[in-house]
């Protein structure tokens, strides 16, 4: 059967069950609101760019809904006994599990870059910088495209995490633990050795900038949270192929 | 010769300790219905779940129009399955869950209102199935096995929790499939469910095949001529002389296995004995198949 009606079939299970409007609707008050607040409160700022990552402050802990989406759209299945259908209707467990993965980063994706033009939209009313806030700016469009590419992979963690592990508590324990409660608290420890692993957690990040971690530079970020993302996932992948369900 | 649709060899399956199936072996053809009977724990769920590639036989094969399941492409066009009323989402509703199960093998969207109708869910299709009943979640299970018009039906308990009509309904609709030339195994631990339902009969007890026959084998096995007359004495000795075997019951008839009736009446008729009551007694398939399953039940209460 072709993939696509494997999407069709995963778009209609996520929107049809409440906790995707949930996730949906507080995802984009939060982000909302905090891009609000944090323009408000950013008088003014020597670059675009910063400006623009003042406004995404409130990626920093809207992520969390990503993850949770993200999370019960896998361990639901499990939870209700519903996976025994969807694997009777699409034997084929990789591609099920791609399917969903699709599901989860395009919405993740689209209320991403929405959310990212409101944040800019604020940015450029509220917060002064000399020559303006333009989008195309290079500064500008860096800070929007890594905050969409780093929801979307937090995203995949948690399917990932999800199918790991198959319960809702566990999945999001461990998602939100590695990537909002650990890099905090190992930055506060602030000896060598929490350093390094804090290097290597998955944190969540605003624009280029992680959040409430070790700094690291995006490009660093973007490879720890993808090697978080690929492990965490395959390794799902392949115990949902050899499991029993 | 009919074409083997389920074919299951040596299917073994074992956890730690346990062994839930032991070396089965068996066809199901199509154009029947075939029961699949056996007690509690007795494997019949995990054979249906290794048919459906959910669960890994540790040895052997399940195969299903020749190939294993996960190999059959758009498989609810194939196979339906009823395998666990739970095996949906409460927060959906009847109609959301159906149409999502559709669109994953390609089905046409108008078949969820088809299906939808023919068991008689209209009424609630919008709403969600949290607030189903036992009964509701059953009619729901077996439209989701219907979807894809599948020539072969694997239906785990199916009449759980329906009421008499319920249960009547599925025997029906059981009967026109298998009529129609697919292939229906069901499931089920109550024997007097498949007493009309099925026309054989597949029976496990701890895993293990303790029969596969046609129905009315099985009651024919356990069946009987009862003959009552005045002169019982004699007509005892002289069935005995042709060959049958003869015991008293209780209010004073002969129970006799290994004549017919016909046999029974022409030994009468040359012993120039009377003969007020004669008539095959069939056995229950309930008796049948305590009888079969005796030694096998995994799990006992306790003699009061």
């Amino acid at each position: 059967m072709p993939f696509t009606s494997v999407v069709t079939s995963e778009w209609t299970k996520l929107r049809t069950v409440r906790s995707t409007w949930w996730c949906t609707a507080l995802y984009v008050a939060v982000v909302g609101a905090g891009g609000w607040f944090g323009a408000a409160i950013t008088q003014s700022a020597p670059r675009a760019d910063f400006a623009v990552g003042s406004a995404l402050t409130g990626f920093g802990f809207g992520q969390v809904l990503v993850v949770v989406l993200g999370v019960l759209a896998v361990t639901s299945e499990f939870r209700t006994g519903m996976v025994l259908a969807s694997l009777t209707a699409v034997p084929g467990r990789g591609r099920l599990l791609l399917a969903k993965t699709v599901v989860v980063v395009a919405w993740t994706v689209l209320l991403t870059a929405l959310l990212c033009l409101f944040c800019w939209f604020a940015a450029s009313r509220l917060t002064a910088v000399e020559g303006g806030v333009p989008l195309t700016d290079p500064g500008v469009l860096r800070q929007l495209g890594l905050q969409v590419a780093c929801a979307a992979l937090a995203g995949v963690l948690a399917v990932g995490l999800g199918t790991l592990l198959r319960s809702s508590a566990g999945a999001m324990g461990a998602a939100i633990g590695v990537m909002l409660v650990l890099p905090p608290v190992l930055l506060i420890s602030a000896s060598d050795q929490a350093e390094r692993l804090a290097r290597a957690l998955p944190a969540f990040r605003v624009g280029d900038e992680p959040f409430f971690a070790t700094a690291t530079s995006w490009q660093e970020g973007l490879v720890v949270l993808g090697a978080w993302v690929v492990a965490s996932w395959t390794l799902g992948a392949v115990l949902l192929a050899r499991r029993d369900v | 010769m009919l074409t083997p649709v389920i074919e299951l060899r040596g299917l073994t399956k074992r956890y730690r300790s346990r062994v839930a199936v032991d070396a089965l072996t068996v066809t199901v053809e199509p154009g029947r219905v075939t029961g699949f009977l056996g007690p509690n724990g007795s494997g019949k769920t995990t054979t249906l779940r290794c048919i459906l590639g959910l669960t890994r036989p540790t040895e052997g094969t399940a195969t299903v129009l020749g190939r294993p399941y996960r190999e059959l492409p758009r498989p609810m066009r194939h196979v339906g399955a009823l395998i666990d009323p739970r095996a949906r989402h409460p927060g959906r509703t009847a109609h959301a869950h159906l149409l999502a199960l559709a669109q994953s093998n390609a089905l046409p969207r108008d078949r969820v209102d088809e299906v939808i109708d023919l068991v008689g869910l209209e009424p609630v299709a919008h709403e969600r199935v949290r607030g189903f009943s036992l009964g509701m979640g059953q009619r729901l299970g077996i439209a989701a096995a219907l979807l894809g018009d599948p020539d072969v039906l694997l239906l785990d308990e199916p009449v759980n929790g329906l009421d008499p009509e319920g249960i009547r309904w599925v025997r029906e609709l059981l009967r026109a499939l298998a009529d129609e030339g697919r292939t229906v195994l069901v499931s089920s631990h109550l024997m007097s469910e498949m007493e009309d339902t099925a026309d054989h009969l597949v029976v496990l007890g701890r895993g293990r095949l303790l029969a596969d026959v046609p129905m009315a084998d099985l009651l024919g096995a356990h069946s009987a001529v009862r003959v009552r007359s005045p002169q019982a004495p004699v007509l005892a000795s002289a069935l005995q002389r042709a060959g049958g075997h003869v015991e008293l019951e209780i209010d004073g008839a002969l129970r006799v296995e290994g004549l017919d009736c016909d046999q029974v009446g022409d030994v009468a008729f040359l012993a120039g004995v009377r003969v007020h009551e004669l008539g095959r007694v069939t056995a229950s398939l309930e008796a049948a198949y305590l009888e079969l399953t005796g030694d096998d039940v995994e799990y006992r209460a306790a003699a009061l």
